[in-house]
């Protein structure tokens, strides 16, 4: 019998209807109480963890729900880690899949909005009347997908290594080494200053850092320019076209031509 | 005889008469029984009670809101005093010295991530009980756009602090809105309002985190409720006695099951 499917949906819904009319239950009282008790047991885990939240920490000390607040913003630091509410730590981490600037556009834009449509189209081209899930093969494999990316993703993104300022210096040597700049006294302490100050956060290094914003990769860098183009970038990078990245003046034209000296020295290594 | 009618001709005049006065220009009472008195399926049960939850987390979010907003200060001005930025000193403020400051901040950060949680749950259980189908798609959309709009409300509230974990977030977060195509950059700019992010943009989250977007979710959870009420809950569809459930073709009348070939009432 080839009758329409808005035919058969909407005796479906008739059917419902009337059973619902027949032999349902009030929704008051009946399942208004579950929701009760459901309210009740939201309300008390919200108290919970706001008291742990604030008898485990003291001011800026975290406890294990983290700090009542960190130090006030301060917006000429760079060594400060920037890290999203957890539940963003998906979108977080998928930014550092893709690489900046060509195809960082894919996690920021592209992924979330194909995901948002797909979501909001779900009813409209998943037209089947079939509601049992074990007769849904296809939606259910994708369900478990989506909720094995989202988790390994939110995982990821929380156990994160970040480019700490005070672990990074600590690879200076080996830098000096594989790059060759060893000798360099200026070129070390450029490297020291560059580990300190952040950049990392948003460069990458001999496959360190990566941070969340993901700018080239400085490795080489050395190859295609060398300080005297270097200094003047990081004095003031708005002036070379770049509106992204801050000017980095503050360090004084000392250490900004001891970080020339270590970029022109970054040649790639072996 | 003569209280029980001077009682009721009381409870006329002081409750029933009110009522049906506002009834008939509202019709609030009707509308009322009618989201009350109503049947649900007989097989629904705790799964469904996701969203009432997720509305219960956003109440907690309304009113806890709505006591912050008495004490906080949406400036990044150095305060005199303290030494640090205003609306940072507000929220130690808060927590350190309002009666229960403390409290209700940490029921608004955490009710915040509880809310999300009970939004993808609601969610997922939707999915899995197919509850998005055919007639339920409007209150599938208005559901999805809850999630959006929700989430957006935590992305917002969570530079309010002016802590340095909320601007390096912020940072970040408004530098990705400008690698978007088009509007990008623009509404990079717009969230920015300037070339540092300072109080004309506290001021503008602000806003945004307890006007625009709680405005927006509260309109949404409207609909939704609407939807939901006026379309039904629909049964698990594992459940042998699940509302609007197929039933065999009724046998013809006086037929015998077996006595003759192809009386079954089957196919």
């Amino acid at each position: 019998m080839a009758r329409d499917l808005g035919e058969l949906n909407r005796e479906h819904f008739a059917r419902y209807k009337d059973d619902v009319k027949k032999e349902g239950k009030p929704f008051f009282p009946r399942a208004l109480f579950h929701d009760t008790v459901m309210s009740l047991v939201v309300v008390i885990v919200i108290a919970v963890l706001a008291v742990v939240w604030y008898y485990d920490a003291e001011g800026t000390e975290a406890g294990i729900l983290g700090p009542w607040y960190t130090e006030p913003a301060e917006p000429g630091t760079t060594s400060f880690i920037p890290r999203p509410d957890w539940y963003f730590y998906f979108l977080f981490y998928l930014l550092r899949i893709f690489e900046w600037p060509e195809s960082v556009f894919i996690a920021t834009v592209g992924i979330p909005t194909i995901a948002l449509i797909l979501l909001l189209g779900l009813p409209f081209y998943d037209r089947r009347r079939e509601r049992r899930p074990m007769h849904r093969p296809v939606a259910m494999v994708a369900a478990v997908l989506t909720v094995l990316s989202m988790a390994v993703l939110t995982w990821k993104g929380a156990t994160a290594r970040e480019a700490l300022g005070s672990e990074l210096v600590r690879l200076v040597p080996e830098w000096a080494e594989e790059q060759g700049f060893a000798q360099n006294r200026e070129a070390t302490d450029g490297a020291e200053l560059f580990a300190q100050t952040g950049c990392l956060n948003c460069h990458t290094y001999l496959g360190e850092g990566a941070g969340t914003l993901g700018a080239p990769d400085l490795s080489a860098i050395g190859r295609t320019n060398d300080a005297s183009f270097f200094v003047p970038f990081l004095t003031n990078p708005a002036a070379f076209g770049n509106t992204v990245m801050g000017s980095y003046a503050y360090l004084g034209q000392e250490n900004l031509a001891a970080l020339g000296a270590f970029l022109e020295a970054s040649k790639g290594g072996e | 005889m003569a209280t029980r009618s001077r009682r009721a001709s009381l409870v006329e005049t002081t409750v029933l008469q009110p009522l049906d006065w506002v009834d008939e220009r509202t019709a609030a009472v009707r509308a009322t029984k009618w989201f009350l008195f109503r049947n649900v399926p007989r097989d629904i049960s705790w799964a469904q009670t996701l969203g009432s939850a997720a509305l219960t987390a956003f109440i907690v979010q309304t009113v806890t809101g709505v006591v912050l907003a008495m004490y906080y200060q949406p400036s990044s001005a150095i305060d005199p005093i303290t030494g640090k930025p205003v609306a940072y000193s507000s929220i130690e403020h808060i927590t350190n010295e309002v009666t229960l400051g403390w409290l209700v901040r940490g029921m608004h950060r955490w009710g915040a991530s509880v809310f999300v949680i009970l939004l993808f749950l609601h969610m997922g259980r939707v999915f899995l009980f197919g509850a998005y189908k055919y007639p339920r798609e409007l209150t599938w959309i208005t559901g999805v756009l809850l999630l959006v709009t929700g989430m957006l409300l935590g992305f917002t509230g969570y530079l309010l602090p002016w802590d340095q974990t909320a601007y390096w977030a912020t940072v970040v977060g408004i530098n990705l809105n400008g690698t978007a195509p088009f509007l990008g950059p623009w509404l990079a700019e717009f969230l920015a309002s300037g070339p540092e992010i300072t109080s004309d943009a506290l001021a503008k989250w602000y806003a945004l985190h307890m006007l625009v977007l709680p405005g927006a979710v509260i309109g949404l959870i409207f609909v939704h409720i609407y939807l939901v009420t006026r379309l039904g809950v629909s049964s698990p569809p594992w459940s042998a006695g699940a509302a609007g459930r197929e039933r065999p073709a009724a046998r013809p009348e006086g037929a015998r099951t077996g006595l003759v070939r192809g009386s079954g009432g089957g196919k």
